[in-house]
């Protein structure tokens, strides 16, 4: 499952003890950077969570590149990466390494295959330095970075990311944000409330109450979510 | 009182984990066995103290392991003494305490990664009896982790609670405590199912 992973929603609802969380959204996407704005409580994360099986439909089918992300899951999650706000707890391991190893788990590498791979994402995160640290002991960017590199290190095709920057301070937000923006190959979902980073996509989906608002152009989507808050 | 690996070189650093682990358990059931007898403590406690400055550390670690050990001293001591004569009561936490302290002195003197690989290795027997020990090195891995971000949390209450004024008092300590290790946990979760661990 290489190339372009297409999500498709058909008639999606979902609901959370008789609460909608999400109201009859349809859309295929296959672009390459995809953002999600909306206020608190729009949807945004009830619809990045479904991407990778978290959230389940009440209604309507989900499909990722052709899988069910509720029954497929294990396979799907393998290609799907996951970042969620805060640093703090999505790192699993007490040491940088074994975080960063952690996520080839299972998969039938050798040691020294792992090692090498380790090796090669500590270098693309700027954490060769701290290797051997106890994860508690990074900054919280560093940390950030980590679950980045957690995510990256395991190859997927589609990085999902939900408010990645809402925990960070300016400058470490700005490197994440360019660091998945512009660096990494994989498709992108991007869920912030960062409209600069929202407008540097192809494609933004703005969610409200629930529903899928609009979609398009990210210029114009931002300018009209910003015109509406005004 | 985990995850405080103090880089050395002393015999105790070169030890492999496995060998630690086994002498620990070896001394716990010593110390264990010997319940009854007058110099079991002290001798105990020579021993640790020995180890501590073997492993290159001083005594201020020492202090500061114990010292972090007094919340459970004082509720050992506590609901013990209801029961029981003084004397049984003091050298019953005496003992716990020395255990704690040398199951410390392992995690100042190994790398995590060393000890869940040796944790995992001796666990291996158990496997027929249907424990899994990959499981557990996971467990373990885990806790170990979580332990200074639930540390966090508990500065991050006091602190709250100082600024407003609060007194800080064992009820308006544990409940926001535990909302806030839950709603941890569940992130975790998450995060886990997320990479590929269901
Ligand atoms: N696990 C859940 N249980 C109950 N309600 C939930 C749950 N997750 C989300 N919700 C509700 O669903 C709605 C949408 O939430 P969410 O997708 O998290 O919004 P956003 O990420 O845009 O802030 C909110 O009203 C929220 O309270
Ligand atoms: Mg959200």
């Amino acid at each position: 499952m290489n190339g372009k992973l297409i999500i498709q929603f058909e008639s999606v609802s979902v609901e959370f003890a008789g609460r909608i969380a999400l109201r009859d959204v349809s859309i295929a996407l296959d672009a390459q950077r995809i953002g999600v704005i909306g206020s608190n409580g729009s949807g945004k994360s009830t619809f990045a969570r479904m991407l990778n099986g978290l959230v389940t439909p009440t209604s309507g089918a989900v499909k990722v590149h052709g899988l069910d992300p509720v029954r497929d899951g294990k396979r799907l999650r393998r290609h799907v990466g996951f970042i969620f706000s805060n640093p703090d707890a999505q790192i699993v391991m007490p040491t940088v390494t074994e975080d960063l190893a952690f996520s080839l788990r299972g998969r039938g590498l050798t040691r020294s295959q792992v090692a090498e791979r380790v090796a090669s994402t500590l270098e693309s995160i700027d954490l060769v330095v701290h290797a051997d640290a106890p994860t508690h002991s990074l900054s919280s960017g560093q940390k950030q970075l980590l679950a980045l590199g957690a995510i990256l290190i395991g190859e997927p095709d589609l990085v999902v990311a939900d408010e990645p920057t809402a925990l960070l301070d300016a400058a470490n937000s700005r490197k994440i944000g360019n660091r998945l923006l512009d660096e990494i190959p994989q498709q992108l979902v991007l869920v912030t409330h960062d409209l600069r980073l929202a407008a540097r996509c192809d494609i933004v989906l703005r969610f409200e109450s629930g529903k899928l608002h609009e979609h398009g152009d990210p210029r114009s989507v931002v300018a009209r979510y910003e015109r509406d808050h005004a | 009182m985990i995850g405080l690996y103090q880089p050395g070189t002393s015999l105790l650093h070169r030890t492999p984990a496995g060998v630690k682990v086994l002498v620990f358990a070896a001394l716990t059931l010593a110390i264990a066995l010997t319940a009854g007898g007058v110099w079991t403590l002290p001798a105990a406690g020579c021993l640790t103290a020995a180890l501590y400055l073997l492993a290159g550390l001083g005594i201020r670690p020492l202090l500061r392991q114990l010292c972090a050990a007094r919340w459970i001293v004082l509720v050992m001591l506590v609901t013990q003494v209801i029961f029981l004569p003084v004397l049984v009561a003091l050298t019953n936490t005496g003992r716990v305490l020395i255990v704690i302290v040398l199951a410390a002195l392992i995690t100042l003197t190994t790398r995590i990664p060393a000890l869940l690989d040796a944790t995992e290795r001796a666990l291996a027997p158990f496997r027929r009896f249907g424990v899994n020990p990959a499981a557990i090195g996971l467990l373990l891995a885990l806790t170990i982790t979580a332990i200074p971000v639930i540390g966090g949390f508990a500065t991050a209450i006091r602190e709250a609670q100082r600024a407003r004024g609060a007194p800080v008092r064992l009820q308006t300590f544990v409940v926001p405590l535990l909302v806030m290790s839950l709603k941890h946990s569940d992130e975790l979760a998450d995060a886990l199912t997320a990479r590929g661990i269901e």
